[in-house]
């Protein structure tokens, strides 16, 4: 076991893996001031920033701070969007949604899902390889068109396998990335608040939350024609 | 014949199967476990006996519900006797050597391994090596352009979805694949195991048969000699062709396990605990009417007036003369299938109209209709604002009914309405309030009824929601006679000879199951 509070669970006697367990059944406290689970964070950073309590922060201006991204080459469309990478309901972080399996029964390779609308102002239809791109890295990956998704915002699974049906990118023309290669976690102040109980910092964060997970990226259609 | 006068002929009894849609997540795991256990061989790497759909969608195969053009299932001919669609005993014999009616790979999937060696035996190079996917029909690189599964989630919606075959009618035109008005269940399928099996009919060979014990429908691997009339037959094309043996394979119910008692793998390894598996006792003599039934609406009342009450005297006693076991009767009383079913009439048919009688039936989901209000403006939690949408909003309610009733939106109405009511009643008594049992009496429970059907729905746990009877050893004869050890095959040596399909087979190497 991960030795981080994050991992607070059991899984003594084949038990499923649920969180807080060793707090909950074995009484250790949480690593929070009071001991207990709480959303308040009493900190003079936190207070001054505005973040005692969880809010709502927009992803970061990324044009205002780096310019405008695109590419603009040949007058080709592209958008920009929202970028998440949430966990799928068929994986445990990497493990099994990119068994033999799962890749029938899914797109059989990465995949980034994107709105009805957003497809159509880059003229791509559902299936189609796409590469999103950004300060960060760049992705090659098919497109999944559904309706599903609000427009202006897209997402790519948590951790699909990079080494399975992913090809050489147009931009730069090496492998592509995962989904991680379009983000980066940026240091905020209140990242620095530190030796304050549970903003300690420690595997896997365990403080304020990390915020690479609010990407923007810039998506457009590809050559059709991919190389290994 | 009404009941009450009438004997109750011969009685037979099924290992049948409800599914309540609400708690299909669509995990997959069912098909995972399913494939891993029946399909991983050559030959059947397109096939998966177990599947879930992402609806509205057109399906795996592609638009299969679709019978004018696949000829699936039963039909009345003018004088109003069943007849198969695919045709008589002539129109079948006349396309024997060319049957026009049957889907393509392209209609499942082309199947892909990938070149997972690559990933080890490349040489250096300036690149992370990847395994490309590489077709197992032809061993060429291949575009992955379409799955098993490829409609998970809505993906692709906006392009194909529009061809699901269920939506057609005129309220049908009213479906935008639009943010707003999303809707989005999960079905899984596999064989129903029909009473009145299309693919048994229409099998030349006589190689596929309807097990007498348990109802469990079977393909002779020594007798199949590849024909293919089942795969058209089977309206819910769920008989497969293993091209690499060139015979018949199909859900088999895991029978090795129902005859020892166990449930299926599927429902073993359900995550959201949505199988229910049991005993429905049904007077064989009346199956032929009941399928011939001339409204298709009415085939849900006539299948549902073919089963028998295990508590009734007179079924329990014309059993006993049919040789049905003691211990069957009490699986059968305690069947979870038989409640909702015939006594609750929660779970329906899918696609009654094909007129095969199907075995496996869904609770239909509630959840596309609280969304529905939802986006209405209404709250889910007032059982007014359901009942007012389940009345009023013809989207999604017509969907269901084009799936469960024919196409009769009150019967699935109903029983979104009994299910609303339970949910209310339920709600307000784990809250210490008195539940409301005037509307529960107006949907037809009382409150040990809704409890019931509760902790049936909701916490029923494994014992109740798997009543299977294992197998009686003085059949053991019976139930392995005409099973040549394994009901499907691999390419090696295949029972009786393989069969020549006429395909270009120019597979690499046999794949022995996923690298």
């Amino acid at each position: 076991m991960i030795t981080s509070y994050e991992w607070s669970g059991s899984e003594t006697g084949g038990r499923r893996y649920s969180p807080f367990v060793i707090n909950v059944e074995h009484k250790k406290p949480w690593h929070t001031l009071t001991g207990r689970q709480h959303f308040f964070v009493q900190h003079d950073w936190m207070a001054e920033l505005g973040e005692q309590l969880p809010v709502y922060r927009p992803p970061l201006n990324v044009i205002g701070h780096y310019g405008d991204e695109h590419l603009h080459e040949d007058g080709r469309a592209e958008v920009t969007v929202r970028y998440l990478t949430p966990h799928s309901k068929w994986s445990i972080h990497s493990n099994y949604q990119d068994n033999k399996y799962m890749l029938d029964l899914s797109r059989g390779g990465p995949a980034i899902w994107m709105s009805t609308a957003d497809a159509e102002r880059i003229g791509v239809r559902d299936n189609e390889w796409v590469e999103a791109y950004n300060r960060n890295g760049v992705v090659a990956a098919r497109a999944v068109v559904t309706h599903r998704m609000p427009e202006g915002t897209v997402y790519m699974y948590h951790a699909q396998d990079r080494t399975v049906n992913v090809p050489r990118t147009e931009i730069g023309g090496r492998r592509g990335g995962m989904h991680n290669s379009l983000t980066r976690l940026l240091l905020k102040p209140t990242h620095l608040a530190g030796g304050h109980a549970q903003l300690t910092y420690a595997f896997n964060y365990y403080g304020p939350t990390g915020n690479q997970r609010d990407e923007v990226t810039v998506i457009r259609r590809r050559s059709q024609r991919v190389e290994y | 014949m009404p009941r009450g006068q009438s004997t109750v002929g011969r009685v037979m009894a099924q290992v049948a199967m409800v599914m309540n849609l609400d708690k299909c997540i669509g995990c997959h795991t069912c098909s995972v476990t399913c494939k891993q256990t029946w399909t991983n061989r050559t030959g059947v790497e397109y096939a998966w006996f177990n599947n879930v759909e992402s609806k509205p969608g057109i399906g795996y195969p592609r638009r299969y519900e679709d019978q004018e053009k696949w000829k699936g299932g039963w039909t009345l001919d003018r004088r109003g006797r069943l007849v198969l669609r695919s045709g008589g005993r002539v129109r079948r014999l006349l396309s024997l050597f060319s049957n026009p009616d049957l889907p393509v790979i392209e209609d499942y999937y082309e199947p892909v391994t990938y070149d997972y060696d690559n990933l080890v035996g490349a040489p250096a190079g300036p690149d992370l090596p990847v395994a490309r996917p590489r077709s197992v029909l032809t061993g060429r690189p291949a575009d992955i352009t379409w799955g098993a599964n490829w409609e998970d989630g809505l993906g692709g919606a906006p392009e194909h979805a529009g061809g699901d075959p269920n939506l057609s009618g005129e309220w049908a035109e009213k479906v935008r694949f639009e943010f707003e008005q999303t809707f989005l269940f999960h079905l899984p399928r596999l064989c129903e195991h029909c009473l009145n099996p299309a693919c048994v009919s229409a099998c030349p060979s006589g190689a596929m048969y309807k097990r007498v014990e348990d109802g469990i429908v079977l393909v002779d691997q020594d007798r199949c000699r590849g024909w293919r009339m089942c795969v058209t037959a089977c309206p819910y094309k769920k008989v497969y062709v293993n091209h690499a043996t060139g015979k018949a394979e199909k859900c088999t119910f895991c029978f090795p396990r129902i005859e020892a008692g166990q449930p299926t793998v599927c429902s073993e390894t359900c995550v959201g605990r949505l199988r229910y598996l049991g005993l429905l006792l049904y007077d064989a003599d009346r199956v032929g009417e009941a399928a011939a039934t001339p409204d298709e609406q009415d085939l849900l009342d006539a299948q549902r007036g073919v089963f028998l009450d295990p508590r009734d005297p007179e079924v329990i006693a014309a059993a006993r003369a049919s040789g049905i076991p003691e211990d069957w009767l009490e699986a059968a009383r305690r069947s979870p299938v038989y409640d909702l079913v015939a006594r609750y009439k929660v779970a329906l048919p899918l696609h009654p109209e094909y007129r095969t009688l199907p075995m496996v039936w869904y609770v239909p989901p509630l959840s596309p209709v609280l969304d529905a209000v939802t986006v209405a403006g209404g709250d889910q939690e007032d059982p007014d604002h359901v009942f007012a949408a389940v009345t009023r909003l013809r989207i999604p309610l017509e969907y269901l009914a084009s799936l469960f009733t024919a196409g009769d939106p009150d019967v699935v109405g109903g029983v979104l309405m009994k299910l609303t009511a339970l949910r209310s009643y339920m709600r307000a008594v784990s809250l210490g309030e008195e539940g409301n049992e005037a509307a529960l009496g107006a949907v037809g429970l009382d409150a040990a009824e809704a409890r019931d059907l509760h902790r049936l729905l909701a916490v029923a746990k494994y014992a109740d929601r798997y009543v299977v009877p294992a197998a009686h050893k003085e059949d053991a004869a019976a139930l392995s006679a005409l099973e040549s050890g394994c009901p499907v095959e691999s390419a090696g040596a295949p029972a009786g000879g393989g069969v020549a399909l006429g395909m270009p087979t120019l597979r690499r190497t046999p794949s022995e199951g996923p690298a």
